[in-house]
């Protein structure tokens, strides 16, 4: 018995921040999913999130918890507008387009950010999260579990929003047969323009979930970007379900091999499993449409 | 001898759906093999499977040598060429550089390439526009590049998706006349078409599939004639 | 079949084919390339690091090219190839004495061998994927750099004091960087304008355009690919190696960072994918302007990347170069149909 508490620990650890590695991936998978884009200034947007709960939080005193309320509808008009402005023109175009032009805004945003708030760390700091539980003999923070906790609420959201609506199956539709989806009459402009909405918005509320967590530095994007890939890799591009095994694995992941291996290479061990399950499984841990050309 | 083509039990499964199922053909030098169908009969996918873009079950062998195992590229090499029924020009790249491609397979260097690509070039019409963007052809022209993209690597064995489509009456009388050219020069050639007057007029045997099978076969004349193809051409009174 | 009515009359099929339209002989431009920079030299011998930086930025992007333009498989880790070279130079000289040239050698085998590997195990893949796995890459050689202090001297980093010189020339002089600088971007382009002359160019751009249709033509795209990436990767070690040498004192995050990754990229995608002079042309623009508007453009230079990459996507997706080499094709063959 010895053992298995501290492992207990670092599992309910990486569990809790894979649950926020799978709300900033959940977006990109879905974005890829119904949109064959790839969104590489994915990062930059939990970034805005952070921003703007640390904003909102110094300005006004919002609890960041709070802030969501605003940060998500903001994220996803955002989301919208970028959409319809530019990659919708790029939707016939093959090859790499979307790829750089994303990429293109990524660097602008995290530039604005650097420009507008500078290089030093910037954090919020909420005296009530600041604590930790114990529960079953494991010390939880309070900070992670209520940002394990909206994280499932939102996640729980989309699941229902994707499977219970008629918006939802629009979705699902969009993202199995466009054409086919377009000859049943949806609107599937809209569908892409909404579906990226929603990523983005889910981006935002990520970075307003960490705000309280980690460090804001403008640079930081591309970093989540990374780990947003990596968990729509595990868990299989376009599936949501997947989108959150893969970030909890990744969060188990990360913490096993910072504790037991070196914790130096903290980072590396989620990018060997991303390699691994590419040469292996490319598809992904859960997911079904084939990759290999 | 062995056949120039031969494909026993070909069968191709999409998740559940089975949109080929246990086709045989064989086909011989200097021949013209005709598959027609109705939309949606499984031509094209046949056609993938047997050219190697699609995974397929059964055995497919080019004068005697199975190559069902083998890639797109490796088929290729061994003497099978084909037309894409959406033709699949290199955009960027002008006329003669599209052919030039091909034809890099069986030349010694870039010299002897540009020959045989002008050559090709030349047997399809296209030689005075080798310079022109190929993304600037209209749709006869992209058709006969095509052609000439598939000849330039020297097949023994050419696989023709829908090359009549949509050519007016003139331009295909040209081509009907074009293709009995190819074969008489000992080409095994096999057709998908719809035109039935290039069936009719350039293939010796027809195959017919419906829903993935293959419901007939024999010269045109006995394929057309026959009940279970008018009736499948036709949907069947009973649904 | 006949040529149709719309052939020119009395122009038989040419007797003599023209040259493939190529644009015209590619070794004229690139003695005017070594010219002006032999020129630079001595016109603003206060300006050698500006010009080094320039050179070695092009020669990076002219081999990046290779890869992401002519064989349409962009990277965004070729900084993997780039810190591979400084530090394969820097760990040797420290650890071994080894001769500069002998850790050159050294390095492009291992970017080479890295390329291979790498590349066979993601060619199979969707394009998007391939990136991934760059990006990924490089942070592992980065992570890696880190960590292993004992190797690399970690976070800290590694300085090169000493290394032997070839002929007598001292290697951390800025004049003898200058024209070694000046011969590796020679040879990046001598290399890539052979190559793309030839069967393995034809094979990469039509793997770029239509890997279906490549394989129509008896092209094996992995294969294809593999061969852009190991020669793409080990030109950049190449590089790598000098810039070591010009930097002296190593570190992980300069050197293997993702913006560097990104700025090889861009300086190709702005200047042309897919040409010759495009990635130096491109190289040349941001270098100079990064240097002119140094205060702004240091505080906003991913901003202006940025936008760049936007605007040179949506309006000018050939890239300066690539723009222009349409309209000279265009000319050309409307001159070639007037006969």
């Amino acid at each position: 018995m010895e053992g298995l508490a501290p492992f207990l620990q670092n599992l309910s650890g990486g569990l809790l921040i894979g649950g926020i590695y799978a709300l900033i991936g959940v977006g990109l998978s879905l974005i890829f999913g119904v949109m064959r884009v790839i969104n590489f200034a994915h990062g930059e947007f939990v970034m805005l999130g952070m921003y703007l709960a640390i904003v909102l939080f110094v300005q006004l005193g919002l609890d960041p918890y709070v802030s969501l309320l605003i940060a998500a509808p903001a994220g996803f008009l955002v989301g919208m507008v970028v959409q319809r402005l530019v990659i919708a023109r790029l939707v016939d175009i093959p090859g790499d387009s979307t790829l750089l032009v994303t990429l293109g805004l990524g660097l602008v945003i995290s530039n604005v950010l650097f420009l507008v708030f500078g290089a030093e760390p910037k954090s919020i700091y909420l005296p009530y999260a600041t604590r930790t539980v114990m529960l079953g003999g494991i010390r939880l923070p309070v900070a992670q579990l209520i940002a394990g906790g909206v994280t499932l609420v939102l996640i729980t959201g989309l699941w229902l929003l994707l499977t219970r609506t008629e918006l939802g199956r629009a979705v699902r539709a969009t993202a199995q047969n466009r054409l086919g989806a377009e000859l049943v009459g949806i609107d599937t402009p809209r569908i892409h323009a909404l579906v990226f909405g929603v990523g983005m918005a889910l981006a935002m509320a990520a970075g307003v979930i960490l705000a309280p967590l980690l460090f804001a530095i403008p640079t930081a994007g591309a970093s989540y970007t990374l780990k947003a890939f990596v968990v729509t890799v595990l868990g299989g591009l376009g599936s949501v379900p997947g989108a959150i095994g893969g970030g909890l694995l990744l969060g188990v992941v990360e913490f096993m091999g910072a504790s037991y291996l070196s914790s130096g290479y903290r980072d590396a061990y989620g990018l060997f499993a991303f390699l691994l399950v590419l040469l292996l499984r490319p598809e992904g841990l859960f997911g079904r449409t084939v990759k290999r050309v | 001898m062995p056949r120039a083509l031969e494909a026993e039990g070909v069968t191709v499964r999409f998740g559940g759906l089975v949109a080929v199922n246990g086709v045989s053909l064989a086909l011989d030098e200097g021949a013209i093999l005709g598959l027609i169908g109705p939309n949606g009969a499984g031509k094209s996918t046949l056609f993938n499977a047997l050219t190697g873009y699609v995974k397929a079950r059964g055995q497919v062998s080019f004068y005697g040598r199975r190559v069902d195992r083998l890639q797109p590229y490796a088929r290729t090499r061994l003497g099978m060429g084909r037309t894409f029924q959406i033709e699949r020009p290199f955009e960027g790249l002008t006329v003669l550089e599209n052919v030039l491609i091909p034809a890099f397979l069986r030349a010694a260097g870039p010299a002897e390439a540009e020959r045989v690509a002008y050559a090709a070039l030349e047997q399809v019409g296209l030689a005075d526009r080798a310079l022109q963007p190929s993304s600037d052809l209209n749709l006869a022209r992209r058709r006969r590049l095509e052609l000439a993209k598939a000849l330039a690597v020297q097949p023994k064995v050419l696989f023709l998706d829908e090359l009549m489509a949509g050519l007016n009456p003139p331009a295909l009388k040209e081509m009907i006349g074009f293709v009995r050219s190819l074969a008489d020069s000992g080409l095994a050639i096999i057709m998908v078409e719809h035109i039935m007057e290039a069936v009719t007029e350039l293939c010796e045997e027809v195959i017919v599939l419906a829903f993935g099978e293959k419901i007939a076969h024999g010269t045109p004349q006995v394929v057309m004639n026959d009940e279970r193809v008018v009736e499948a051409y036709l949907g069947g009174a009973d649904e | 079949m006949t040529q149709g009515p719309d052939a020119p009359r009395g122009a038989a099929p040419a007797a003599r084919p023209p040259r493939p339209s190529l644009l015209a002989s590619p070794w004229p431009r690139l003695a005017l390339v070594a010219a002006a920079f032999a020129a630079w030299y001595f016109v603003f011998p206060s300006a050698l690091s500006l010009g080094i930086t320039l050179m070695l930025l092009a020669g990076w992007a002219t081999a990046w090219d290779l890869l992401g333009g002519w064989t349409g498989q962009a990277s965004l880790g070729h900084a993997a190839f780039v810190g591979l070279g400084a530090y394969t130079v820097g760990v040797t000289a420290a650890n071994f004495d080894l001769a500069p040239w002998w850790a050159a050698l050294l390095a492009m085998a291992a970017a080479a061998l890295l390329a291979l590997l790498w590349g066979r195990l993601t060619f199979g893949l969707r394009g998007a994927y391939f990136v991934l796995s760059t990006i990924a890459i490089a942070e592992i050689l980065r992570l890696v750099a880190i960590n292993e202090r004992r190797l690399t001297g970690g976070a800290v980093g590694l300085f090169i004091f000493d290394l032997q010189e070839p002929f007598g020339l001292d290697l951390f002089s800025r004049h003898v960087e200058f024209w070694f600088s000046l011969g590796y971007l020679l040879l990046v382009l001598v290399v890539v304008a052979l190559v793309t002359r030839g069967r393995l160019g034809y094979q990469m751009r039509a793997v770029r355009e239509d890997e279906a249709s490549a394989q129509a033509a008896g092209i094996n795209p992995v294969a294809v690919k593999s061969w852009a990436f190991v020669l793409s990767a080990a030109l950049t070690a190449l590089g790598g190696c000098l810039y070591g040498v010009f930097l002296s004192a190593l570190q992980p995050q300069p050197l293997f960072e993702l913006h560097l990754s990104v700025r090889i990229a861009l300086v190709a995608i702005i200047g042309g994918r897919g040409t010759l002079f495009g990635p130096l042309v491109g190289a040349a623009l941001i270098t100079l302007a990064a240097e002119l508007f140094r205060t702004t453009f240091a505080q906003a230079n991913l901003l202006i990347y940025g936008l760049l990459i936007v605007l040179v996507v949506l309006f000018m997706p050939r890239g300066i170069m690539g723009e222009l080499e349409r309209r000279v094709v265009r000319r050309r063959y409307a001159k070639s149909a007037r006969g």
